[in-house]
């Protein structure tokens, strides 16, 4: 593989990785901007935004849009999170500049009033179904809770009032400030003509005016609060536990991914071991996510509410063994085979390459080959996940759950 | 594209096939067996459930915990599922790992320990997923509108029933294992780098001995009623559809592929367009091909607000029912090329090259080559879609509904 880049005279970012025998390529934008850009009253905005991409440009109405993607048989979508929004698909090579046309037109919308106003009623749909769907409804109001004030808590949907209070005004401003050249990266991986690909993205995107994008940065190690919340409505109980954790920018992120997997891996860790394994909890799992200058471990927990209180017990047991003991070499080593094998599947494919190739250059400004991944995991050592425990001691998280009964305790 | 299929087929009967791919370092394999909850007697819905996590419980020397360990120390991504119709395993991992993972599968497969107090906790767990149900009424609904659109006992939720999870024993699932599950049935399917003689020799010395039992497909009974409704307070209304059309034996099937396409294959599709683009009634809305051996609808799902959901479910039918009216050349060509670019991405990948090389032989007792799917695809015209479309015009559905009311069909 060969890996080129280029950065326009505006400051807007084009990489590409080019696997010339592989028979798809895919492509994305990757702004940075999300909902801890956001202040209280544009809540959402960014999601908002991302769907209002697609109603088109003041050349192609949504129509067109949607058929310009299918006519060329792109696989397509877009996601918003708490710092990126990114705009990804994957082609056959032939339809590589179409696609690369297309995507680089629509960062350019035209938010049209109208478009505006039908799409609110689909947000609006959009966080009635995430209300019904508390596995997810449970991170969103733990996120909230342990990151307090700071803005890694904003939620990414928003609510009803705030998307329904939104003015287009308010988000054609909002994408003047984020989705600026100097804030955009262009990626591309696969079977490609990287120049022919710049010299497209230039020719569209080249005349585009930077402008101030910042982000304030800073670390938190959260509130570590305990809410619980009653909801009639649920048949089990749902639990989120979540506590700092590195950044994206530190090398320790590789560590914390193997922390995770030893603690949460849906098979062999510790949480299955003594919650999914006995049938105690029916799921159990834990993940490092890494973000920009701050770091969480999220866990998420669903068990018969009846026995919350043991799967707290056993719970707070697994981290004062951690605490006290550590994690073992043998976790380790089996960690690092099912981090090492998802790496070599996940490369198989452009589409696998994409984000990781984005998400390098958005956070650090570096290019890592799938080698230098599979080196970092190696090199990894039973000190290092240790040292994470130390320092950053998981054990002491905030917590949300939700379910059918009060709760009179607190969990933990 | 690759031509190339490797086949060989055991003393026992069970069929072994191969796909290779170039420039990959990985292998996946496959392995089905007709022995889903259809098989099973009255009384026993669920027990595949209970099964699928009970073989993993220890096999040959090793117990629970070793068994496991073991797998993780391969690095194996691994899943296994029941249907109706069948039970699959399957596996990725490092192409280097893959004789010594086939050997802990052959354990599972022939030498499961299938001890007694490893039962409870599996049976336990199928307990606590079907109750996990009522917080995910997206999945819920879809199994709903299946159990009233298929013949019983093609009906059978995977996920069971709660009396008969309730009552089941080790006993039971033992003699499950024994009666029902034909191994001279099985398909083992492989797509990726590896060494086929190799595998053939290994499983023929590890899987060669496990019995054909005869067990006999059952026999299809009546469908359920047209329209169920199940109340809950959330806050939308959950809606799923289901319409008859032929299976993918079927002359047909590459014409109904088109018509599941313009139907609801991409963003200008005409489900996503008038449901969602014009009128905003959905987030998620979207229909896709589902098939049996015997059986075949294609499946709908929309959730939308309790407000909205009459007006969902009117214009989703309208959509179905509109299409035999017409659609443009452009319509049918975004549809072909789709279906095309699907094909091509999915060659990409040896998880889903295996399980689509086990699916075609279970469905066509052969397997489809790529060339071969892509010609048809474009063999599909105007003509026979619509031919198609005037036998099949969409005029009766099955229909289910998770919310706070009722709608009217």
């Amino acid at each position: 593989m060969i890996f080129k880049h280029r950065q326009l005279d505006n400051g807007l970012t084009i990489i590409g990785e080019n696997h010339p025998q592989a028979q798809t390529t895919a492509m994305g934008f990757f702004v940075r901007t999300g909902s801890r850009d956001e202040t209280p009253e544009i809540s959402g905005v960014s999601h908002f935004l991302e769907h209002m991409i697609f109603k088109g440009t003041d050349s192609l109405n949504w129509q067109q849009v949607n058929e310009a993607f299918d006519g060329i048989g792109a696989k397509f979508n877009a996601f918003t999170g708490e710092e990126n929004t990114v705009y990804y698909a994957a082609v056959l090579p032939e339809f590589l500049p179409d696609v690369a046309r297309l995507w680089s037109q629509l960062m350019r919308p035209s938010l049209r009033e109208d478009d505006f106003n039908i799409e609110k009623n689909v947000i609006l749909q959009e966080i009635a179904m995430y209300k019904d769907m508390p596995q997810f409804d449970v991170l969103d109001q733990a996120r909230a809770l342990h990151f307090g004030s700071h803005p890694c808590g904003n939620s990414t949907l928003g609510t009803e009032q705030t998307i329904g209070d939104l003015k287009v005004e308010q988000m054609r401003d909002y994408f003047s400030r984020r989705y600026a050249p100097n804030n955009l990266v262009a990626a591309c991986c696969g079977n490609l003509e990287f120049d022919r690909f710049c010299d497209l993205i230039e020719s569209i995107c080249g005349h585009w005016k930077p402008a101030q994008a910042d982000r304030s940065l800073s670390f938190f190690e959260g509130t570590r609060q305990r809410r619980h919340l009653q909801k009639d409505t649920l048949a089990r109980h749902h639990i989120c536990l979540i506590s700092p954790m590195v950044s994206m920018q530190d090398p320790r992120r590789f560590a914390a991914s193997l922390l995770g997997m030893i603690i949460g891996d849906d098979s062999g860790s510790r949480y299955f071991w003594s919650l999914v394994d006995p049938a105690v909890a029916e799921a159990a799992s834990m993940q490092a996510e890494t973000m920009d200058g701050i770091g969480a471990m999220y866990s998420y927990i669903c068990c018969e509410p009846a026995v919350a209180p043991r799967v707290a017990e056993i719970i707070k047991g697994i981290f004062s063994d951690l605490s006290c003991n550590g994690v073992q070499e043998k976790e380790v080593t089996a960690a690092k085979n099912k981090v090492l094998s998802a790496l070599t599947l996940k490369s198989e494919q452009p589409m696998g390459r994409l984000f990781g190739l984005g998400f390098n250059w958005v956070y650090s400004r570096l290019y890592r080959t799938l080698a230098d991944d599979i080196a970092a995991v190696r090199a990894i050592t039973v000190d290092d996940v240790n040292q994470l425990i130390a320092e950053f001691s998981p054990g002491q998280f905030s917590c949300l759950s939700m379910g059918p009964d009060v709760q009179e305790n607190p969990l933990f | 594209m690759k031509e190339r299929l490797d086949s060989h087929r055991l003393s026992n009967g069970m069929i072994i096939l191969g796909e290779p791919m170039a420039d990959v370092e990985s292998a996946s394999f496959y392995f089905l067996l007709p022995a889903g909850n259809a098989y099973y007697p009255e009384g026993c819905s669920g027990a595949g459930q209970i099964i699928t996590d009970w073989l993993f419980r220890g096999a040959g020397s090793r117990d629970s915990r070793t068994l496991i360990e073991a797998l993780d120390e391969l690095g194996i991504h691994r899943n296994s599922s029941i249907t109706a119709e069948n039970l699959s395993i399957s596996a990725s991992l490092e192409s280097a790992n893959l004789l010594e993972a086939l050997d802990l599968y052959a354990d599972i497969l022939t030498a499961p320990l299938l001890d007694d107090e490893q039962f409870e906790p599996s049976r336990q767990l199928a307990v606590h997923e079907l109750a996990g149900l009522d917080d995910d009424p997206q999945h819920k609904v879809r199994l709903l509108v299946a159990e009233q659109f298929y013949p019983a006992p093609y009906n059978r939720p995977s996920e069971g029933k709660k009396a008969d999870l309730e009552s089941m024993t080790a006993d039971s699932c033992r003699r499950i294992i024994q009666r029902q599950f034909d191994w001279s049935q099985g398909i083992f399917a492989i797509a990726g780098k590896y060494d086929f003689p190799a595998i053939c020799d290994l499983l023929e010395k590890r899987c060669a001995h496990l019995p054909g039992t005869g067990a006999k497909r059952p026999a299809a009974g009546a469908p359920g009623q047209r329209y169920t409704h199940e109340a809950n307070e959330g806050a939308q209304v959950h809606i799923g559809l289901m319409t008859r059309v032929p299976t993918i034996q079927d002359s047909r099937y590459y014409d109904i592929m088109a018509a599941v396409s313009i139907l609801s294959g991409g963003m200008s599709s005409r489900l996503f367009t008038e449901v969602r683009e014009k009128r905003g009634l959905c987030y998620a809305v979207g229909a896709r091909y589902q098939s049996l051996k015997d059986h075949a609808a294609i499946s709908c799902y929309a959730g939308t607000t309790p407000e909205q959901a009459q007006e969902t479910l009117d214009v989703t039918v309208e959509q179905f029912r509109r299409l035999r009216e017409g659609f443009s050349d452009e319509e049918l060509q975004r549809a072909q090329i789709g279906l095309k670019s699907t094909l091509i991405m999915q060659s990409e990948s040896s998880a889903a090259r295996a399980a689509g090389v086990a699916g075609d032989y279970y469905y066509l007792g052969r397997v489809r080559t790529l060339p071969e799917i892509r010609q048809k695809i474009d063999s599909v015209s105007r003509s026979s879609v619509l031919a198609f479309l005037n036998d099949n015009p969409f005029d009766d559905f099955t229909v289910a509904t998770i919310g706070p009311k009722p709608i009217q069909l």
